[in-house]
């Protein structure tokens, strides 16, 4: 008799189910052949297996059948539902946020344009720095008494100059703004990408209710429980 | 009954589909529950939870056996519930003006294919089986009824527990050794024909 290790028993185990090899099989029976323990313990385990099977099987106290409304179980959705939902959440939102900047981009650039210039050689409130302020009061004090105003004409050449510059020179620059008011008063993001992403987000969302919907009409609820 | 066609019939979310196919598992999936979480209240409820996730997972079920599918299902839902009695240990309530025994051996268990005598071996033997379950630890309770009571090959059970074949012979070696010096302690309750035998053969 040989003493038995872990290793003979799971080869015991694996032959009472058939799970064993052709020369494993043969190995083991030429073993069980002279070790007696080794019988002993093949016979043990495959009682144990049999008293296993032999245990009184119950019948299920009630029916497990699910009925949606008590199981609280939703309908399997297709696959497509969540990305369809996405998107057109996607779309909704873009389409908010575009009709948002298109709104509100020409209000805010009229009102910038529309606003009063500010109070030019008042005090030099837009001036950048004490020399800007400074100039007009030189060529003032420099142009001789009786002197024409020769400064006048050269304001359209000032025009080009920085904002800032030409508010210290007295310069207003209205005409130079007025095509840039038109321009800002123009939408920044194109109708057709509204209407496109409105027409997304509906067909999107419809899409998505209508396989949710097609789903929940094939989940009906179980007549087996009715 | 054609089970692919109500797979795929339940995988498209036909209820009454899923619902013949509960029928006709509900009683395996109860007993596997009930064995490997000795008590009946708990194995339904194991059964309920198993059948509602094995219907809200149903489309990752790719094909093979559905039994062992199932029996993942419910090999989880028993362990959900070990795991939550081990939180909250509960203390079993005594039937409203019934006999306590009834809780041993309720009326609607009764087997009437069986006679008093076989009912009382059958009925120590089950107690002898539940007791040595039990000390089993819960991978090896859960690979051990799976083949010894519910009858799953090793791949079924491979499939239901998602451990390598090697390691389902090791466990089912493991548990059968267990069990058996366990049902040393209860011989004497045995049946004749189930008494283990250790005088050496010649």
């Amino acid at each position: 008799m040989t003493l038995m290790n872990f290793r003979d028993a799971e080869h015991l185990s694996a032959h009472l189910d058939g799970q064993l090899g052709p020369s494993e099989t043969a190995q083991l029976e030429s073993r069980l052949a002279v070790d007696a323990g080794l019988s002993q313990v093949l016979d043990d385990l495959r009682i144990a297996k049999g008293l296993l099977g032999r245990v009184p099987r119950r019948k299920a106290p009630r029916n497990f059948t699910l009925n949606p409304l008590d199981a609280r179980v939703r309908a399997p959705q297709p696959r497509a539902v969540p990305v369809l939902r996405f998107a057109g959440a996607l779309a909704s939102l873009l389409f908010l946020v575009t009709v948002a900047v298109n709104g509100v981009a020409p209000l805010a650039a009229r009102s910038l344009a529309a606003a009063p210039p500010p109070g030019y050689g008042v005090g030099g409130g837009m001036g950048g720095g004490e020399d800007q302020v400074e100039a007009p009061q030189e060529s003032l004090a420099i142009a001789p008494a009786g002197t024409p105003m020769l400064a006048a004409p050269a304001a359209p050449q000032e025009l080009s100059a920085p904002t800032a510059e030409a508010f210290a020179k007295g310069v207003a620059p209205v005409e130079a703004s007025a095509p840039d008011a038109r321009q800002a008063g123009r939408a920044p993001i194109p109708a057709l990408w509204v209407l496109v992403l409105a027409i997304a987000a509906i067909l999107l969302g419809g899409l998505s209710w209508y396989l949710d919907r097609l789903t929940g009409r094939n989940f009906r609820s179980n007549p087996l429980e009715k | 009954m054609d089970e692919t066609a109500l797979i795929n019939e339940a995988q498209r979310g036909d209820l009454d589909a899923f619902n013949t196919l509960v029928l006709h598992y509900q009683d395996t999936l109860f007993n596997t529950a009930r064995r490997i979480l000795g008590d009946d209240e708990l194995a339904a409820d194991a059964t309920q939870e198993a059948f509602i996730s094995a219907f809200r997972s149903l489309r990752t079920f790719r094909g093979g056996s559905f039994k062992a599918w199932l029996m993942r299902t419910v090999t989880n839902a028993a362990y959900d519930e070990l795991r939550r009695r081990k939180r909250r240990p509960t203390t079993a309530l005594e039937p409203d003006g019934e006999d306590p025994e009834a809780i041993d051996e309720p009326r609607w268990l009764a087997d009437p294919t069986l006679s008093p005598e076989e009912t009382t071996e059958a009925h120590e033997l089950e107690h002898a089986m539940e007791h040595c379950l039990e000390g089993l630890p819960f991978e090896y309770r859960a690979v051990v009824v799976m083949a010894d009571v519910e009858g799953l090959d090793y791949a079924e059970v491979a499939a239901a527990v998602r451990v390598p074949l090697g390691t389902v012979k090791s466990r089912l070696a493991r548990a059968r050794l267990r069990l058996r010096d366990c049902l040393q302690g209860f011989e004497e309750l045995l049946p004749a024909m189930f008494r283990l035998h250790h005088e050496p053969t010649s």
